[in-house]
Order: C-alpha cells, then structure tokens, then sequence
C-alpha cells in the first residue's frame, strides 16, 4: 500500500523556489534517506511530507486519500530541526505531556526505560532548558519513539549528536524499521543515511537528481554528487 | 483579458463620470440653507466612506476565498482591497474632519459612525504591519486573511457598541424627508461614480500587483 | 470527549510551564501594579473622582496586562517549535485553541482579581470589593472575549518578524466592544447610573463572544501550519 505520494509538488517563498515538482510515492514499511547539500529543499520536502507546510502547487496524499485527518495527525510523527520542546518543563514533564496527548498510558516502566537508554533518566527532574544540545536532541527522538508512530519522519536526526550516541540511534532507528513501518530522514551524514535507506533520493535545487533503490546506488557516487551535482550526473 | 475589458470601460466611463459628478456637486447642486457651501462635501464624504466599505468587503470575501481554495489570486485581491479601503478610509476621515469644523464646531468628535470608520482604520493598518513581518508569502497569505476576517467581522460588533453613545451624526433617513429631491439625485450620482471608481483602482491596483510579482520572480530567476 | 480532555492536558501543561517558567503570569502582575502607580500620578485620584475613574483605569490595566501575558504564553508555544509537539498528535487544532483559551482565561482572571485587590487597597476603595457580586458577570464575559482575540492574535503576531510588538496594534482595535463594554457595566455599576442597566452591555459582550469562539475554531487551524 502506498502510504505518502507527492505528485508535481512545487513550493516558492517569495520568488525562490525551494521545490520544482516533487514526484515521489512511499510504499508501507519502506524507507527513504533524502540526500543533498544545504538549500537543497530537504527540509521543505520533509515538511510538506508531513503535512505541517502546504506545497504551493501539487498534492500531497496520504494513504491514497483514505485516512481521516485526524488518523494522519496521530499516525505520522515529525522530527523537525528544532526538538519541540518546552525549555521550562522538566524532562518527564515534556514526555508525559505528550503521552496524554496521544492518550499512551505506557506506564512508567517504559518512559524509564527509554530515557535510561538514552541516559536521560538521571536528569529526568531537570528542566529541559538546562540539558545540552545533545540531551535536548536524544529527548526529542525518544519521545518519537515512546509514541512509536507508524510513519516517522525525521529531519537530520543526527544533527547535534556524538559518535555514541549517533551509532545508538542509529540501532534504534534500524529496530523501528525492522517493525515494518515507514521511516523517510533526510541527513548529510551519507553513511548512516545508506545504511538506514530501501531508497535513496538526492536533492538538488529543489528537484530530484535521482531516486533508486539502495543496491543500485554506489555510496562514492553520492559524495561525489555532494562536491559537484552537475558534472558527477553527467 | 476580461478584467482588461471591464478595466478600459471603466476608464472611459470615469472620464466621463468624474468631471460631471464634480460639475454638479459644486455648480448644480442646491446651496444648503444652514451649513452652507461646506455641505457640498457631503456629496464626497458619504460616498467615500461606501467605497471604503465596498473596499474592506472585497478583502473580507477575498480572504474566505483565499483559504478555501488556497490561491495566490485571492490573496492578491485581498491586500488590493485592503490598500483601497485604506486609501477610502483615511480620505473619509480627513474630508470629515473638513465638514466637522464649520458644523460642529469641532475637528472630531467621538459619533459611532466616526469611530467604526477610525477602528477599521486601525485594524487594517494592523493588516499591513502583519504582511510587512512576514516573508514566507503563503503563510503572509493564510495569517492576514484570517485577520482580514477577523477584523472585518467586528465592524457591526464595534457599530453596535459605539451606538449607545448619544448620536450626533445628521441621519439621513431621518433628513431624508427634508432633503432637496435634486441633492439626493446628485448624492446617488456620486455615489455611483465613486463605486465604479473603487472598482476601477481595485482592478487597477491588482493588475500592477500581478506585474510586480511577476517582475520579482523574473529578476530572481535572472539571479539564479 | 478527547477533544475536552485534550483541551485539559494543554491547560495544564501551560499552568505546569507557568509554575516552572514563571514568565507570564508574574510579568502580568507586576505591570498591573506599575501601571496602578503611573495612574495615580498621571491622574491625581481621590476620594471624589475615583469611582468615576476606576473604571476605565481598571479595563486599560485589564487590557494591557492582558496582552504582555498572552503574547508570552505564545512566545513560549514558538520558542523551539515547541507547538510542533500538539499540531504532531492526535490533539485538533480546535481543542489546542481552546486549551490555549482556557489557560488564558485562567491566568488573565488570576491578574484582574488581584489587580481589582491592589487597587482597592492603594486607593482605598473598598466598595470596589463590595459591588464584585455585581461586576463578576461582565468581568467574565469581557475577560472570556480578551482570551479568545488574545489567543488568535497572539499566534498570528508571533511569527511575524515583530513578534509580540505587534500584538497590541492588532488586538486593541478589535477588542474595543470588549472595552466600551466592560468600563461601561463598570460604571453603572459603581456610579449607580439611573436608568442604566448592565444588560445591554452584557449582551454585547455575549454576542462578540459567541461571535469570536466559533470564527476562531474555524481559523485557527490556518495558524498551526507553516
């Protein structure tokens, strides 16, 4: 089943454009690294494939039409660049703030759980303000996964992490995947991106240079598209 | 290229409208008995304060259409009519001002009808310095036109309100009786011609509106 | 039913913000009590004049402090696109406004109690506390249509480039049926106008918000995107 389509997706601010006719169909349970350099339109794309930005031109589709608003609004979970995050509430309190929303009652076991695995749970009475940048960032993807969406869409989870705990979330991404559920991320780090991708898709000035299946993409082209789209492609 | 049309007929229709409605408000139209000539501005300010009206009605309309069907056309119409409102508004203020001094003794005074006409002013002043923070020109569209809403739908509300203040604005439903049957032949006359003159800058204001926009993707695209 | 207990749980998290952040609801108070001092100098108040004058003095004060907490509350929603976490779950954007609402409600109702306190006490006017019977309804109709603007607008403002500083240029206009009506019931009440009844303003502060509540559950939602 199709679970996101964007057909002839265009968005412009002003008169810049930063997407220029997205086509792109996600299947359930796959995955998609987006790759590009900055400016490119990832962030924009992740967006609008959430359903926070609306494309100025295109549609965007979600499980063929046939999910109510509200079941995408439960079903997808966004990880924007900033971590959304209340800075006055403590740890736990931005967690259990969000649970109640999405009326998981996971019990305490499992908010402890995921915030020692992420060696949190130390400063769980610590308002959020006071973490590094690091913390703030490891809080915000464990509360994606303590909601366990079905569709998690993560823009640069990396971004802000160290070598340990790059490689833990990355594990962790890879467990969510093996659920069968649909993971779309976009990052500049091409190794982890590789590793966690069924497909591929480069970004380029707001348009795709490609997207392919994993086998068929070579980890060497990619960097060698990020130093020079233009001629790697010709 | 029907908007073309209805423009250039309008042109020439206002050619003719104008300098007649002019022509008949100051050398046809009776000198009233009390206030003198400086009721002449009657046959300006009432018709002004219509057209500004007519004005804030096209955002308001603009700006539900905006939201329902998501295009940019709208939101153009929208801030086009909200500049001629403006415009509209602030003439209406200022020309009475001009017919409060000599009548009332005063260059303002707190009538509801003035202070609806002052509060709308204000809101659509707002409605700019709005558009103006914003760059993202679809999230400017979607954000002033529910202020456009917003700030159209309290013009009865504040009406309502300032009315149990005691009156002082002349009626004319009630003078209408007392009111020479040429003044109001010549009211409705500049009434007409200042309508079709909003709806002509309207048209006016937006096709340059669309040139602009045009002209800054083209130099953009020039840039990149 | 999850609209309402959605609705609750962002209440609640903002009493929980305001408990931890103390950042609006202090601000509020503070310049409740600045601007009391300030209208005391500017408008020599005593024993004569002051029930002719509290009103207007109290509803400015209402409407000002008003604006510097909402304008906060929304800050905080802004700051790291921390609204991010309601508009991503399954919570509505209706429900998000009227929990929004009804945090408001309860903090600008927290600073007006204690606004009509200092009042009473710097200028000794205890009256004022004696005819609060008579002034709760058209406090609570006219603070329940400052929260429902308060909340639209100080979404709208926060993204732009001026952020808060334009808060007061959109909603002061808007809100005035809210403070003609709300200084006129005032007066009635304190001067014992003959003739005069709260009734009428009562209405109209009824109907702008019932007008106001169901156009914002229609618009809000045009607020939550990007």
């Amino acid at each position: 089943m199709k679970i996101l389509e964007l057909r002839g997706v265009k968005k412009r601010y002003h008169a810049n454009s930063a997407l220029n006719g997205i086509d792109l169909s996600i299947e359930k349970g796959n995955s998609l690294t987006v790759l590009g350099p900055n400016g490119s339109g990832k962030t924009t794309l992740l967006k609008i494939l959430s359903g926070i930005m609306s494309p100025t031109e295109g549609k965007v589709i979600y499980k063929n039409n046939q999910a109510s608003e509200n079941d995408r609004k439960k079903e997808i979970f966004f990880l924007g660049h900033k971590n959304s995050l209340y800075n006055s509430l403590t740890v736990l309190e931005n967690v259990n703030f969000v649970c109640r929303l999405f009326s998981r009652n996971n019990g305490d076991a499992s908010v402890e759980n995921i915030l020692r695995e992420y060696g949190l749970w130390e400063r769980r009475n610590d308002p959020v303000g006071e973490l590094s940048q690091g913390m703030k960032r490891r809080l915000a993807i464990a509360k994606g996964f303590l909601i366990d969406p079905d569709v998690f869409i993560m823009d640069e989870p990396f971004s802000g992490l160290d070598i340990r705990w790059r490689s833990s979330t990355l594990s962790k991404i890879k467990d969510f995947k093996r659920q069968k559920k649909s993971l779309i991320l976009s990052t500049h780090l091409v190794v982890e991106g590789y590793e966690l991708a069924d497909y591929i898709a480069f970004l380029h000035r707001g348009k795709f240079l490609f997207i392919k299946k994993k086998e068929e993409v070579d980890i060497e082209e990619i960097n060698g598209l990020f130093d020079s789209p233009e001629e790697t492609l010709k | 290229m029907k908007s073309g049309k209805i423009m250039s007929t309008l042109f020439f229709l206002l050619i003719i409208l104008i300098p007649l409605d002019l022509f008949l408000i100051f050398k046809v139209a009776p000198t009233e008995k009390i206030m003198g000539d400086v009721q002449r501005i009657f046959y300006l300010h009432v018709p002004l304060a219509f057209s500004a009206y007519l004005g804030f009605a096209g955002v308001f309309f603009s700006s539900i259409l905006f939201l329902w069907r998501k295009n940019m056309f709208w939101d153009t119409a929208a801030y086009t009519s909200a500049e001629v409102g403006v415009l509209f508004s602030t003439l209406v203020l200022i020309t009475g001002s001009f017919w409060a001094r000599p009548v009332w003794n005063v260059w303002w005074t707190w009538d509801p009808r003035l202070i609806t006409m002052l509060i709308l002013w204000f809101i659509f002043i707002g409605y700019f310095l709005l558009r103006k923070g914003i760059s993202d020109q679809f999230k400017k569209a979607r954000y002033s036109a529910v202020l456009g809403i917003v700030g159209v739908i309290d013009i009865p509300v504040v009406r309502l309100a300032t009315k149990w203040w005691r009156s002082i604005h002349p009626r004319l439903s009630r003078e209408g009786g007392s009111l020479d049957p040429l003044m109001v032949k010549i009211f409705l006359f500049s009434l007409l011609t200042f309508l079709s003159f909003t709806v002509f800058l309207v048209f006016f204001r937006f096709r340059v509106a669309r040139v602009e926009e045009r002209v800054t993707s083209l130099m953009k695209r020039l840039e990149d | 039913m999850s609209f309402l207990a959605n609705a609750f749980s962002i209440t609640s998290k903002d009493i929980r913000l305001e408990f931890r952040g103390k950042e609006s609801l202090s601000l509020m108070l503070f310049l409740s009590l600045l601007l009391l001092v300030i209208f005391n100098f500017a408008l020599d108040i005593d024993r004569d004049n002051i029930s002719l004058l509290a009103p207007g003095i109290l509803w400015v004060i209402f409407a000002f402090s008003g604006i510097l907490g909402m304008g906060r509350t929304s800050m905080a929603e802004r700051d790291e696109e921390a609204y991010l976490s309601i508009v991503f779950s399954p919570a509505s954007a209706e429900s998000f406004y009227l929990g929004k609402v009804l945090s408001n409600l309860l903090f600008l109702i927290i600073m007006e109690s204690f606004t009509i306190i200092f009042f009473a006490v710097l200028f000794d006017f205890e009256r004022i506390i004696g005819s609060l019977l008579e002034l709760v309804p058209s406090l609570i109709l006219g603070t329940v249509g400052f929260s429902l603007i308060g909340t639209l607008f100080s979404f709208l403002s926060t993204t732009s480039k001026y952020g808060e500083v334009l808060l007061p240029f959109l909603y002061l206009p808007v809100v005035v049926p809210i403070l003609l009506g709300g200084v006129s019931s005032m007066d009635i009440v304190l001067n014992e106008t003959v003739g005069e009844g709260t009734g009428k303003w009562h209405q109209i502060m009824i109907a702008f918000d019932i007008l106001y509540f169901s156009l914002s559950l229609l618009l809000f939602k045009y607020l939550i995107e990007e």
